[in-house]
């Protein structure tokens, strides 16, 4: 049966539909577009819908992806046409194109995560200091963080190694950052985990709590390397 | 990034203020001449649960001249943010304050949201009593079940609307804009809404009390207001407005599904049922009318499972072709049907096996009392063969489990009716095995909640059982309903005891509710929020005894806080019903033919009305 790709914007008030939530309604527009959903067969059956990488809670996306299985054939304008007009706001529908058969689960592809965060400081900042932090932030070899595991215990887990890139540019009171990280099943790096842990290099002059995040962009693995 | 927006980072489940669901509806604030905020006390999930907000938000919003829009109890992790930065309460469509609202309309489903009535005010920084709202204030306004016995809240509303919504909220739009034309003060505007029939302006009404406390008279105390304030029942029913495009949540909510209402009102006349009361008469819609609105239902929300919604919904005449008809258009899209009111029957079950593919979580069925005796007291009109051939057909079909409702405290109950309900439990789980479910997955999950006596029923002249009594027989039931797949659940009696005073309660109440508020009691139908102490001393310092109202039997011709508030079913009917219950004299539906004078159809000039057709004909 076709799948069809469907990248998605997320802003507004659906910014704060959680990831769990995203599933039902997506199942709900497709349902309102009239667009022949495959389901799972079982007792249960739901659509097949599978998301690249979830979101979390109150952070915009301006290109987010989700494969969707229909059991009739129906080109891909047609697809982002009827979505469209079906979904609640701030759910926007970029490109739809069809997924070759066989391909593997969007969500075991994606590899790192692009994301941008706007905050207001609390003192005054120049670019070339928070170049500097930042580059002292990037030099060290290791970045712990505390993380609860399933069973409720901390862990110490070293983020380093999936902070890829990292800059920031001050304007006024606001400051922007810039940054590409692991993301997806192999491993997954949260933004506040790093604004947490770049606020001991910039002490004082991140207001806590305050910061518009945004996920700008999702890598995926080369194609040839999961072929 | 705007504060409301920082705030939504830190709280649980932001979606609840986020609004943006599909469907919701931003009308242009300047565009219409009156603005209604509909208010829901309680959260999101539960608010968006209830259809009565659809109706009302649907209608309002299809009339040019008008918009409404939501706004629900804050959670008290949204709440705490809210104060300490300053932020009023806002509606979910355009995050406008409450307060520059014309209208603020509360619906009152149960009295445990009382205190969340008065928080929401204060949020929105509305002064709580009516009487201090003078000047540019909203006219805050409430419906609902509990708007039958008003008193309790009288002072904090400006003014409640008895019955049915669907056709007093466009009269009273009418009324509001064509006051305001002319440009009426805040108390002249409330005399011209109390000439809308249903419409009932506590402030205009004196309460007199006698020396030991009770109610001697409640009057008007300006000539141009009804005595009393008669209900307001939709005419045809059938035709009424009902929303094909409700909002639909983006998040999880208790009832996340199409609710398509097939009938409204039940006559079975059990007699400790409010609902029974202020929703007669009986009216199906047509089945015709349920297939258009459930294919426009579907559209419009996308859901996959269509609720068949009412008191009673096996109670419908052509409930099969219904079933047949719905699963026929829509079953192959993934649409499934399921029916939340079961009749304790095997027909119902046979409907239930119909329309439930997925046999997972067990069938409810609600026996009420354990005996027969008991159930006759109450006009439970099943018998103990009818429940045990329910269970019986729901075994063999397939369902391992089952749930079973009961009342604890009951008027005339006995140790006897208690052990009726461990007996029953005890042969359900018997039936089960019988029908060869396997022991691992049989189960019978016993519910006991406690009876409340309630304003306009037949045992609103009986006391509730005291919290020791009901302490007692649950830790009875308790000790008794253990063993291989006995689950027994119970409710927090202090809860019960607390509706039992509200539900029966009078104006005086109004400074203990308050009270109760100032010492911070919220989301009191929450276990984790409920704090009996805080009101048991919102109580002490309002200088009332809570037990005086749930514990007092009332003599036959005492004069209720709600008299002045008619449903249409007489007082000499219901105390006829009383003394018929203690008799033990049971009394038929009208529904089957005989009309058992309760004074409805004849002082409200309505008829039940029905769908016609043989509806226990199985498909």
């Amino acid at each position: 049966m076709p799948s069809y790709r469907i990248q998605y914007s997320k802003k507004g008030p659906a910014r704060y539909v959680a990831h769990l939530d995203l599933m039902r309604v997506f199942e709900r527009a497709a349902r309102r577009a009239g667009l022949p959903l495959a389901f799972t067969s079982g007792f249960n059956p739901h659509p097949k819908f599978s998301f690249a990488a979830p979101l979390a809670v109150g952070v915009d996306s301006e290109a987010e992806y989700v494969d969707l299985e229909l059991s009739d054939v129906l080109l891909p304008s047609e697809v982002a046409k009827r979505l469209s007009a079906s979904l609640p706001a701030g759910i926007a529908i970029g490109e739809v194109h069809v997924v070759p058969e066989n391909r593997p689960a969007l969500m075991t592809m994606v590899d790192r995560a692009a994301y941008r965060v706007e905050g207001r400081l609390s003192g005054t900042l120049t670019d070339a200091e928070l170049e500097s932090a930042i580059g002292d932030f990037l030099a060290q070899p290791e970045v712990f963080v505390e993380r609860k595991t399933k069973s409720g215990q901390q862990k110490r887990y070293d983020i380093r190694p999936g902070i890829f890139a990292m800059s920031g540019t001050v304007k006024g009171d606001i400051i922007f950052l810039e940054m590409e990280l692991k993301s997806g099943s192999s491993g997954n790096i949260r933004v506040d985990e790093v604004l947490s842990a770049l606020q001991e290099k910039l002490p004082l002059l991140l207001k806590a709590g305050g910061f518009a995040v945004s996920r700008t962009g999702l890598k995926f693995i080369p194609r040839e390397s999961v072929d | 990034m705007d504060i409301l927006d920082r705030i939504l980072l830190e709280v649980q489940k932001p979606a609840r203020y986020a609004g943006g669901e599909w469907n919701a509806v931003c009308k242009d604030w300047d565009g219409v001449k009156v603005r209604i905020a509909f208010a829901f006390p309680d959260v999101y999930e539960v608010g968006m649960s209830h259809l009565g907000l659809q109706i009302l938000y649907g209608l309002v919003n299809s009339r040019p001249d008008s918009l409404m829009e939501r706004v629900f109890a804050p959670w008290p992790d949204m709440e705490e943010k809210m104060r300490e930065n300053k932020i009023p309460l806002f509606t979910l469509e355009s995050r406008r304050l409450v307060r520059d609202f014309d209208l603020v309309a509360f619906t009152l489903q149960y009295e445990m949201t009382f205190s969340n009535v008065l928080n929401m005010l204060d949020l929105a920084g509305i002064p709580l009593r009516a009487g201090q709202r003078a000047g540019n204030y909203p006219l805050v306004i409430a419906g609902g079940p509990c708007a039958f016995n008003p008193e309790p809240l009288a002072d904090f509303f400006d003014l409640f609307v008895i019955g049915e919504g669907e056709e007093v909220i466009g009269e009273l739009l009418d009324a509001y804009q064509a006051g305001h034309r002319r440009g009426l003060a805040r108390e002249e505007l409330l005399l011209a809404l109390a000439r809308v029939p249903g419409i009932y302006v506590p402030s205009f009404y004196r309460v007199d009390y006698n020396e030991d406390g009770t109610i001697r008279e409640v009057a008007p105390v300006r000539q141009e207001v009804p005595e009393r304030v008669v209900k307001r029942v939709v005419r045809d029913f059938d035709r009424a407005f009902f929303p094909v495009r409700p909002v639909v949540p983006s998040m999880g909510v208790v009832h996340d599904r199409i609710m398509l209402e097939v009938l409204r009102g039940c006559t079975r006349g059990c007699r400790f049922c409010q609902a029974g009361t202020i929703y007669r008469p009986v009216r199906e819609k047509k089945t015709e009318t349920l297939l258009k609105q459930a294919a426009g239902l579907v559209g419009h929300t996308g859901y996959g499972e269509i609720s068949l919604t009412s008191l009673s919904t096996g109670d419908y005449s052509r409930i099969c072709p219904l079933v047949t008809e719905l699963l026929g258009q829509h079953g192959r899209r993934g649409v499934n049907i399921s029916l939340p009111s079961l009749r304790v029957d095997s027909f119902s079950v046979k409907l239930a096996e119909e329309v439930q593919k997925v046999r997972r979580s067990g069938l409810t069925f609600a026996p009420e009392a354990g005996t027969q005796r008991l159930r006759d007291i109450i006009n439970k009109g099943i018998t103990e063969e009818d429940l045990m051939e329910a269970v019986t057909a729901a075994f063999l079909a397939g369902w391992p489990a089952v749930k079973l409702y009961f009342m604890i405290g009951l008027p005339g109950e006995t140790m006897e009716d208690l052990d009726g309900i461990i007996r029953l439990a005890r042969e359900t789980l018997a039936r089960g095995r019988s029908a060869g479910v396997p022991p691992g997955r049989l189960r019978a999950t016993v519910s006991a909640s406690s009876f409340v006596p309630k304003a306009h029923t037949a045992f609103q002249w009986e006391p509730q059982s005291t919290l020791t009594e009901l302490k007692e027989k649950q830790a009875y039931l308790a000790g008794r309903l253990r063993g291989r797949g006995l689950v027994f659940n119970w409710h927090d009696v202090a809860a019960s005891f607390l509706e039992a005073v509200f539900a029966r309660g009078d104006r005086r109440l109004g400074s203990a509710l308050e009270y109760a508020f100032r010492l911070g009691c919220r989301f009191d139908g929450w276990t984790e929020f409920f704090s009996f102490e805080r009101w048991l001393e919102a109580f002490r310092r309002a200088g009332l005894d809570p037990s005086w109202y749930a514990y007092r039997r009332y003599e036959c011709d005492d004069v209720f806080p709600w008299d002045h508030i008619d449903t249409g079913v007489s007082k000499q009917f219901l105390a006829l019903e009383h003394k018929r219950a203690m008799k033990g004299g049971t009394t038929a539906d009208c529904r089957l033919g005989a009309c058992m004078g309760c004074g409805l159809c004849p002082g409200l000039a309505v008829e039940p009305e029905f769908a016609g057709g043989n509806g226990n004909a199985i498909v």
